[in-house]
């Protein structure tokens, strides 16, 4: 299954909106997973899709390949839901 | 002198009151005298050096007495009588007494054995009278750090392998240093207890003098790498209007000085790692730029663009050549700086196959992968600094660049997995019990580091406490203390059930272990106000010390676990967080994957390439290189060759060969990458052979075309 993973910290200024933006999300029954880097699991994952910065998106496909990611940036809701793979928008 | 019988104090108060017996007995002590025998002596010692009560020290002493009139010994020496005192403060239950009265040395047949027979533990000391002497006095030091700097809870977790302390035998130095070519182009050659003063170089033959004899004496005191920073760069004012011939000799000059200088730490070379950048690293862009005779010279370092790069190419043509043997140099070490302004600087490309021409021919080239704004200086087997914004402000004067590693602890994850019985939350807090006791080993080496600076340039580190220019040499708020780890991918095996690279929640597992150790080590680095780093242990001897601890600990699970051949003993676990030296993966998928964990070990890692014999295209090598810095968070590659030299014919081919293939002599040496540098394999420890032999030669990857090799990102 596809779905969107989102990477933050507790001390970063642009991460609450994209916190937010994966509350809406999540309402809209779009899988997401919250990863904190100062957590143990969440600077795994984030070494894992070598994210270096906050907050960062990654959308997998199905196979848990890397559709698309947002590496230290906010896109807009609407970017984000361009690329949704089929099946979880 | 730690003897009984020696003591110099004034106890005279003591010896009035005590009674000495006329025993016809002479006393051999170890500063080559015999005296009479004196019981008092006795009493003295245990006075002066433990905190047993005056008539305790005279009882204990009239027993020992007693004891060695009714045993009719016919030679008595210092130390049996220490032995003797011992016993007697065991049979006392004084514990502390006993181990405060240790005397520290070894038994006649290890020193007999030493002399004879060389030692494998670092592959770099050659066997020789020079090399004797450190390891006799390597392991009185060793002994004295165990009992003496350490507290015993911290000294037990290394006798257990729980933990390595390395450089125990060196335990009056920090670990390494990076160093500025700056300070002595500033400030001349004036060390403290040196019998001569040299003004600041004027020739650049001069300046290179001065470095190797102010590398020498850092050597003595540091137990490491030195490094030095930008020396292309640094070294540019100064041969502005050379020739190239004359340029070559200088480089030639540079290498053959560093890799035959065989001086400090029982005459090994010295470990050093030169740091070189194709472009001007854009914190010294600005900077005023010191030439001949410390002056500066009215232009900043961009002006030197072009001596330098000449410099640095002039380097790698001699390391392209090798030694008079057509060698590969094992030191001084090339760490060339990836960056993304050496892409922007002209001239670039053919460069790079210039360096990817030796590291494919020589293996010599060290590939540093400096991205986005991080600037690092490097200084031994795969040790980075990243400089923060007080060193950018300090790189205004560049002389002020020192920096030091004080000392590098590594954690043996196999032995934590082996204790947590495959439950994730017991694995967890072994993991921070084994990084907290490790914290608590830095406290203590800085504690002992301090007290030795505390005495200034009257003291035993005056080196590192000279001040030329408003702060100590060695500038401790800017220490790191390193903390290592052997074995990620087998705490992993036992503990998840597979491999790293056998599967991708195997290889998560590893992530998060080490996401875990960096969370604490942020923590205690908060708590302390000290800077804590992980750093991939090289782990020479310590991936086969821990192998075998727990062959013994921990039997029979670990001998499913441990890598290499158990029936010749030649066991290891994989060093830090490295995926199986055996395991067939292709190079670059390999430099990946391995380089996910780099991100999280902040004090520097670092991928091998082994090459075999396998000897790919600069081309192809330079692709990968340009692959790892774009789609890669890799540190730092090395690819490495292995070379076959004969002793007879003094020829060099490529390959681990029993003979050579030129005169068929069988009188050969193999050379290859031990862990960050090139060395000779008889010299090598058994784990390391072990290990040789299974690792993986990328010869089929590497021989693919240049377009195949592409990276699966």
């Amino acid at each position: 299954m596809g779905l969107i993973k989102i990477f933050t910290k507790a001390h970063c200024p642009k991460c609450p909106v994209v916190r937010e933006m994966g509350v809406a999300l999540k309402k809209e029954g779009v899988p997401v997973l919250n990863y904190d880097l100062d957590t143990i699991d969440g600077l795994a994952e984030a070494s894992f899709y070598s994210i270096l910065s906050t907050p960062s998106i990654v959308i997998e496909d199905e196979e848990e390949r890397e559709v698309i990611s947002w590496r230290g940036e906010v896109p807009t809701l609407q970017e984000v839901k361009q690329y949704l793979p089929r099946g979880i928008s | 002198m730690a003897t009984v019988i020696e003591m110099k104090g004034d106890h005279q108060e003591f010896k009035e009151e005590v009674e000495t017996t006329d025993m016809a007995l002479f006393v051999r002590t170890s500063d080559e005298a015999m005296y009479g025998w004196d019981r008092q002596k006795i009493v003295d010692a245990l006075i002066r050096e433990t905190y047993v009560d005056f008539d305790t020290a005279k009882e204990v002493a009239r027993e020992v007495e007693d004891l060695i009139a009714t045993s009719k010994i016919k030679m008595i020496t210092a130390p049996l009588i220490r032995e003797l005192v011992d016993t007697k403060l065991i049979e006392r239950g004084l514990e502390q007494a006993r181990k405060m009265h240790t005397r520290l040395g070894m038994p006649l047949y290890d020193v007999d054995q030493l002399i004879l027979h060389p030692n494998k533990e670092n592959a770099n000391v050659p066997h020789g009278p020079e090399a004797t002497n450190l390891t006799l006095a390597e392991r009185i030091k060793k002994e004295y750090a165990l009992l003496s700097v350490f507290s015993q809870e911290v000294a037990d977790a290394h006798m257990r392998g729980d933990i390595h302390l390395h450089d125990l035998g060196f335990i009056d130095r920090p670990y390494c240093s990076g160093q500025s070519l700056e300070y002595i182009k500033r400030f001349g050659l004036s060390l403290p207890n040196s019998i001569a003063m040299a003004k600041p170089a004027k020739h650049p033959e001069v300046l290179l003098a001065h470095m190797v004899k102010f590398a020498a004496a850092l050597q003595s005191h540091f137990a490491g790498a030195i490094g030095w920073d930008s020396i292309n760069l640094f070294f540019a004012p100064y041969v502005v209007g050379m020739s190239d011939q004359e340029l070559e000799q200088l480089a030639q000059m540079m290498i053959f000085e560093f890799s035959q200088q065989a001086v400090a730490r029982g005459g090994q070379a010295i470990f050093t790692d030169l740091n070189l950048y194709w472009e001007v690293p854009k914190h010294f862009e600005k900077v005023p730029a010191i030439g001949p005779g410390g002056e500066f010279t009215g232009k900043t370092y961009s002006d030197y663009l072009k001596e330098s790069q000449r410099f640095a190419k002039a380097l790698f043509d001699v390391y392209q050549e090798g030694d008079g043997s057509g060698r590969p140099f094992f030191f001084p070490k090339p760490l060339v700086h990836i960056t993304e302004k050496f892409f922007q600087t002209p001239g670039h490309m053919d460069f790079l196959h210039h360096i990817c021409d030796v590291a494919s021919e020589k293996g010599n080239t060290y590939f540093v992968f400096d991205r986005g704004e991080t600037a690092k200086i490097s200084e031994c087997c795969r040790l980075s600094f990243k400089l923060d914004q007080t060193d950018l402000e300090d790189a205004k004067q560049p002389w002020r660049m020192r920096y030091c590693a004080l000392q590098n602890v590594t954690l043996n994850l196999p032995r934590i997995a082996y204790l947590a019985e495959g439950e994730d939350s017991k694995l967890f807090s072994k993991i921070a019990e084994f990084v907290e006791m490790v914290v608590k080993s830095h406290l203590e080496k800085k504690l002992f580091i301090e007290k030795l600076l505390s005495l200034g340039e009257k003291g035993p580190l005056a080196l590192l406490a000279m001040d030329r220019d408003g702060s100590p040499y060695l500038r401790m708020h800017r220490a790191s203390f390193l903390i290592g780890m052997v074995g990620l991918n087998e705490l992993v095996q036992i503990h998840a059930g597979q491999e790293m690279h056998q599967s991708k929640q195997a290889f998560k597992f590893g992530l998060k272990v080490i996401a875990h150790m960096k969370l604490l080590v942020d923590k205690f680095s908060q708590r302390y106000g000290m800077r804590f780093v992980l750093e991939q242990t090289p782990a020479e001897s310590t991936a086969y010390r821990f192998a075998k601890l727990d062959l013994k600990y921990h039997s029979p699970k670990s001998g499913h676990i441990v890598k290499g051949d158990i029936s010749k003993g030649e066991v290891y676990y994989t060093n830090s967080t490295y995926l199986n030296n055996s395991a067939v993966l292709n190079p670059i998928e390999r430099v990946r994957q391995e380089g996910l964990f780099h991100p999280l070990i902040e004090a520097g890692a670092l991928s091998h390439i082994w090459l075999g014999e396998a000897r790919p295209s600069k081309a192809s090598l330079a692709n990968f290189v340009i692959k790892t810095f774009r789609l890669t968070q890799n540190d730092q590659i090395a690819f490495s060759p292995e070379f076959t030299t004969c002793n007879r014919c003094n020829r060099t081919n490529r390959g681990l060969r029993s003979s050579c293939v030129y005169c068929g002599s069988e009188d050969v040496d193999g050379i290859t990458r031990i862990t960050g540098y090139f060395t000779k394999v008889s010299s090598w420890n058994k784990g390391k052979i072990g290990e040789l032999r299974n690792r993986y030669r990328n010869q089929a990857f590497l021989g693919q075309k240049e377009e195949e090799m592409v990276l699966k990102a």
